[in-house]
């Protein structure tokens, strides 16, 4: 499903941008030269000097015009450009001139400076430029300036071509300034075939033209545009509809952009033609409702354009596609630039200008939201408490505003105003307009008590911009000005003190918190998502999320790292969580369970997890239902779903048992058993404590341990060990001694009762012949589990709580605690202690009580507690073979063991009774308190046995009913 | 227009995929208009309606959010403290099914408990005159029921474009919110009855096509 992938996506982005937010701070020095200079990102700054500069143009004769302020700073050279911005305000003078548009460069004479050099480019305009300092400092600029033209002379020949897109050359041609023909006139935006928005005439667009004109013919144009205060004038008053599409180009720096990468626009198109793609199908979605009101978006010409060039941006950006909004944003665009304009145009804005605002997650809008409430707080207090007061959501007007650069907002003819400032200033335009916004509505406002009315007096608002502000004055002059200038006014008068500088850093003050937004949401979005796990509860998921995406991380080789889980990163996640995980496997085959686990998870067989893929698995593996939990177990060596293990399987599910088992076996974790136990003895001597103090009252804070109580901890641990031991050790023996001859595949349980009616020797030494295969079906399998109590309750219980996948994620895995500390832990833990010794007293007091005295108390055990004998059990080896006799199972010693397993189960049984020998040792030279309550018999304790084995055929496996027989 | 009963505000939250007609079916129900291309919603749009259901008046406040996917961030903002929700989907797009099953989910998880939740698909009038070859509707009408069922939502199939439906929709909400809601004063209604509202005090008898401007 599409959403999602894309959900998918948005959290691998929301990584990558967290990844980025920690080196936002670090641009270097020319990325940040970059952006402020509006250049294409890449260029290098190879020199800088100071300098003072004059400007004359050989079309406009007369005396250099400004002899008596000329502008200083610092001019650099960068592998393409010069550039130059005055240091005191960069309005008196800057300019970014393409190196490949100086014609030539001459030595001028100077008496005053060192060096003085007159550039004139292929505008005629000519730059004096007097270059300050030592005169060896200005020779190698000089120098470096040869060289770097040197290095852009083979692409003069671009030149050409690119200057025919230009209208401003195109205008001074056709006024006979320049003798460059046009055959044609230079594509542009819709509105010269579908007219521009608003009324020429009242717009004055005419004596506009005639502004720029002689702004074009004294400082340039295009790539090598001078800006000065005429510039900045001419912008505010608003361009004119044929110059306005390269002038914003010149001024958000996509110019630049489109002249390097001429012909990627159309390439982008043909290359992607008839593709489709989610993007493709959000923009086909919104075609028909951009600008709708304007007649070219009523007819295929205009549709046509506003698809290609939203659709080529998709392609180009894939990981951004397509935001609504950028349907608006494009559609206005469209009407004053080509299609190759609007698009390197759309380039800057979504990567440089505006960057964020239209990313999968939006980052830079919601920032910018946060930062702009800031400024409101900080500059209209009293509007920014009565928002907050009735809680007016504040987003709801201005989102569009940012998102939308007021196009949606307002009529298109102050829109367009706005945005050509917008283009020359940069995002601080957007800022000084919506606190300009509220400040000259604040009174209204501040009567309105909700979102409804709070909206409606703005909507209002811009409705009435082209309307009188003063229109009760009584000076015609005060009249004239309309709510719109007015606007003006305020947001580049008044509030021109917010600039570039404050919103970085109001942005980096809000930037932690705005991520973790993010990230918060595309956690619970993604889980919310995720298939249905009844056994992880929310607060579960919430912490695999966090440790999956942690272990990704940290694994992934790529920066910013994917969203699905290798094998490796699977390991270090099953050991951050599993105690077993962190074992290695006797059978030096360690990842042998893990790789069954991953393969099974793994759905999709593109041997990677999807985070849903292991939320689906460790639910299986946390499976609380006993039977289930068996059968999840059998399934993972099934994996051709036949309902039965060969030979192969029955060795490696018991290879993994053992290696499975192995925190317990090797006493490094108690399992229920033996905590039980351990309460037991607790509890007796409390109890006995207190029979011997004559306290009958059983109080909480009367329930202590006497001081000089001691456990015998050597005795319980030996204990666990013996049982898991005897546990792997009754597995294989039983596993085989059940299993059914595979040929008879029809009808194995029919045989296997047939046989057991026979002789269950011979039948079970037929099953165990290693040249007879043989099979285990799940029946036969579950109660070969069942069959023991440490393997039912490590099925039942052991086993899932050994897989901690609710640990949160800070927590450190706590290296594994030998059973001292385990000891410890439990005792000094009072009040878990005194509970659990109370519940026992409850029961154990009521009948026990009065025998106390002779007694440790064992007889009144609830019948769980009986492994508390079993403790006692592995004294020696025979009782187990005995147990086994008892049982109705043959006895086979070690001969006849290697004979009948083969050689595999041979070696598999060699290490069980190697461990089992080895800590027997162990176990009987630290075994030193002689048990006086000596130990039920070992028939008992097998009767039980032979009773749950019955009883577990009977209930899972109604073909072995027939057993007892 | 005034109401002799103290009037109940209804914050009422639209979700659903892009283009599903959240903002057609709001504007059908507070201007009964329909705009064949209506601009995307950029972030949030909010309307009122006032509607009296027998003798209670209601306050509509509409919360109309952006349905693509990337703006769903900003959702939780606007049905934040919502009383009822309209999850839409478009009767001929499975895939705005899927997601309004999500939102649904999203909705019960983050909104509030006793959110009212009415599940909607639009676009009615396209699959009109669905004959048995040809299915233009992909999203059955049981598909929707059952959903609907299992969530406990209202359930309505409309149709922006013709009027279907649209506002037994909202009346169907206001039905099902207490009266405790109920301000004690019409002012602040008063204040909000700018252009283009309408005053719906159609007692009992709700035929869509009747609504008269004020």
């Amino acid at each position: 499903m599409l959403f999602f992938e894309s959900i998918r996506d948005r959290a691998v982005n929301t990584w990558n941008q967290v990844v980025e937010k920690s080196s936002d701070g670090k641009l270097t020095k020319d990325q940040k030269f970059c952006l402020k200079f509006r250049l294409p990102e890449g260029e290098v700054v190879s020199k800088e000097i100071a300098a003072e500069i004059d400007i004359t143009s050989k079309l406009v004769p007369g005396v250099p015009k400004r002899s008596s302020n000329i502008p200083q700073g610092k001019l650099y050279l960068t592998g393409h450009f010069l550039v130059f911005k005055d240091a005191f305000d960069s309005r008196t003078c800057s300019f970014n001139i393409h190196l490949l548009t100086v014609r030539k460069v001459e030595r001028s004479n100077s008496d005053i400076y060192g060096l003085a050099l007159e550039i004139t480019t292929f505008s005629s305009t000519v730059i004096t430029i007097f270059l300050l300092g030592m005169r060896s400092e200005c020779e190698r600029f000089a120098l470096e300036l040869r060289l770097q033209l040197k290095k852009n002379l083979k692409d003069v020949k671009k030149l050409g071509p690119f200057i025919h897109t230009c209208y401003s050359e195109y205008l001074l041609s056709k006024n006979k300034v320049i003798k460059e023909k046009f055959d044609s006139v230079p594509s542009g935006g819709l509105g010269l075939v579908f007219k521009f928005p608003g009324d020429a005439r009242e717009l004055k667009d005419k004596s506009k033209m005639k502004l720029w004109f002689d702004y074009f013919q004294s400082d340039g144009r295009n790539l090598s545009i001078i800006k000065t205060p005429m510039f900045y004038k001419l912008v505010r008053v608003g361009l004119p509809n044929r110059l306005r599409g390269e002038l914003w180009e010149v001024c958000s720096g996509s110019i630049y952009l489109r002249y390097d990468n001429v012909g990627v626009y159309h390439k982008l198109l043909d290359d992607n033609k008839g593709r489709t793609s989610v993007a493709i199908e959000e923009i086909e979605k919104d075609l028909n409702r951009s600008l709708p009101e304007y007649a070219a978006y009523q007819s295929p010409e205009g549709i046509n354009r506003l698809r290609n060039v939203l659709s080529a941006y998709s392609w180009r950006n894939p990981e951004l596609g397509y935001c609504q909004a950028m349907n608006i944003v494009v559609a206005a665009l469209l009407i004053y630039m080509s299609e190759e304009q609007a698009f390197w145009t759309l380039n800057s804005l979504c990567e440089t200008i505006v960057p964020g605002y239209y990313s999968k997650t939006m980052y830079g809008t919601l920032l910018d939201q946060k930062v702009f409430e800031s400024l409101v707080q900080q500059t209209i207090p009293i509007l920014w408490d009565h928002i907050v007061k009735h809680d007016i959501q504040l987003s709801v007007v201005s989102l569009p505003w940012f998102l939308s650069l007021y196009i949606s907002s307002m009529p298109l003819v102050f829109a367009f105003r706005i945005l050509d400032i917008f283009f020359l200033q940069g995002p601080k335009t957007l800022f000084q307009v919506a606190l300009a916004i509220l400040k000259l509505n604040g009174e209204k406002l501040l009567k309105c008590e909700d979102d409804g009315t709070f909206i409606m007096v703005i909507k209002n608002y811009f409705q009435t911009l082209h309307l009188s502000a003063h229109g009760e004055s009584p000076h015609p002059k005060f009249r004239q000005i309309t709510n719109f200038q007015e606007l003006l006014v305020t947001a580049f008068k008044e509030f021109s003190i917010i600039t570039d500088d404050m919103i970085d850093k109001h942005r980096s003050k809000h930037r932690g918190g705005i991520f973790q937004n993010i990230s918060t949401f595309v956690k619970r979005t993604e889980i919310r998502n995720l298939p249905k796990t009844p056994n992880l509860n929310s607060g579960t998921l919430d912490i695999i999320y966090d440790r999956f995406y942690s272990v990704v991380e940290s694994l992934s080789l790529t920066t910013g790292g994917g969203s699905l889980m290798d094998f490796e990163a699977f390991k270090t996640f099953m050991s951050e969580i599993c105690v077993w995980a962190q074992f290695d496997n006797p059978t030096n085959n360690n990842d042998a369970f893990l790789k069954r686990l991953f393969i099974k998870w793994d759905i999709d067989a593109r041997h990677e997890l999807s985070l849903s893929d292991l939320v689906r698995g460790l639910n299986t593996l946390v499976e609380p239902d006993l039977m289930t939990a068996i059968s999840n177990f059998f399934e993972l060596y099934d994996p051709k779903k036949r309902g039965k293990l060969d030979r192969e399987g029955i060795l490696e599910i018991s290879e993994d048992l053992l290696y499975l088992t192995t925190p317990w076996k090797d006493g490094y974790v108690l399992d229920h058993l033996t905590n039980v136990a351990i309460e037991n003895t607790i509890a007796d001597e409390i109890i006995k404590h207190k029979t011997i103090n004559g306290i009958n009252d059983v109080e909480d804070e009367d329930i202590k341990l006497p001081e000089t109580f001691n456990i015998d901890r050597q005795k319980l641990e030996q204990a666990q060990i013996e049982r898991y031991l005897a546990g792997a050790s009754n597995f294989i023996q039983r596993a085989f001694e059940y299993a059914q001859p595979a040929e008879d595949d029809e009808h194995p349980e029919e045989l296997l009762i047939k046989e057991l009616a026979i002789d269950s020797a011979f039948s079970h030494n037929k099953a165990l012949n290693p040249n007879s295969p043989v099979t285990v079906n799940l029946p036969t399998f579950r109660m070969v589990i069942l069959a023991d109590e440490t393997y039912e309750l490590f099925f039942s219980k052991t086993f899932r709580e050994s897989v901690q996948v609710s640990k949160p994620l800070d927590s450190k895995f706590n290296p594994i605690r030998n059973l001292r500390d385990m000891f410890d832990g439990l005792i000094a833990d009072g009040r878990e202690v005194a509970n659990k010794v109370r519940r026992r007293m409850d029961s154990a007091a009521s009948n026990a009580l009065l025998q106390i005295n002779n007694n440790g108390g064992y007889e009144s055990k609830p019948p769980k507690s009986k492994l508390g004998e079993g403790e006692d059990d592995d004294e020696d080896d025979e009782d187990e073979e005995e147990r086994d006799d008892d049982f109705g199972v043959i006895s086979i010693d070690d001969k006849d063991r290697a004979l009948l397993l083969g050689a595999e189960a041979q070696d598999l049984l060699i290490k069980v009774s190697e461990s089992k020998s080895g800590s027997s040792t162990t176990a009987n030279s630290t075994s030193t308190s002689a048990s006086t309550d000596a130990p039920p018999t070992s028939s008992t304790s097998t009767d039980a046995q032979t009773k749950r084995m019955l009883f577990i055929a009977t209930k899972s496996d109604t073909n072995l009913i027939d057993f007892e027989v | 227009m005034s109401f002799p009963n103290p009037v109940t505000s209804v914050k009422l939250v639209l979700l659903g995929e892009a283009a599903v007609g959240k903002s057609s079916l709001v504007l059908r129900f507070v201007s009964n208009e329909f705009q064949e291309n209506k601009e995307p919603t950029i972030g949030a749009a909010f309307l009122t309606q006032k509607l009296t259901i027998g003798d209670r008046a209601i306050k509509y406040e509409i919360w109309d959010t952006a349905g693509q996917e990337r703006f769903a961030s900003l959702a939780p903002m606007y049905y934040r403290n919502a009383q009822a929700a309209l999850v839409v989907y478009d009767v001929t797009k499975p895939a705005s099914f899927v997601k309004a099953r999500q939102w649904v989910k999203e909705l019960r998880e983050q909104a509030s408990k006793d959110i009212t939740i009415a599940l909607v698909g639009n676009k009615y009038d396209l699959v009109e005159d669905d004959n048995e070859e040809d299915l233009v509707r992909k999203v059955n009408v049981e598909e929707g029921q059952n959903l609907a069922d299992e969530e406990g939502l209202l359930f309505f199939e409309t149709s922006a474009k013709t009027g279907y439906n649209v506002k037994d929709v909202f009346v169907a909400i206001g039905n099902k919110i207490p009266e405790a809601t109920a301000s004690g004063s019409d002012t602040a209604t008063n204040q909000t009855s700018g252009e283009g509202r309408i005053d719906l005090s159609g007692g009992g008898n709700f035929n869509n096509a009747t609504s008269g401007c004020c």
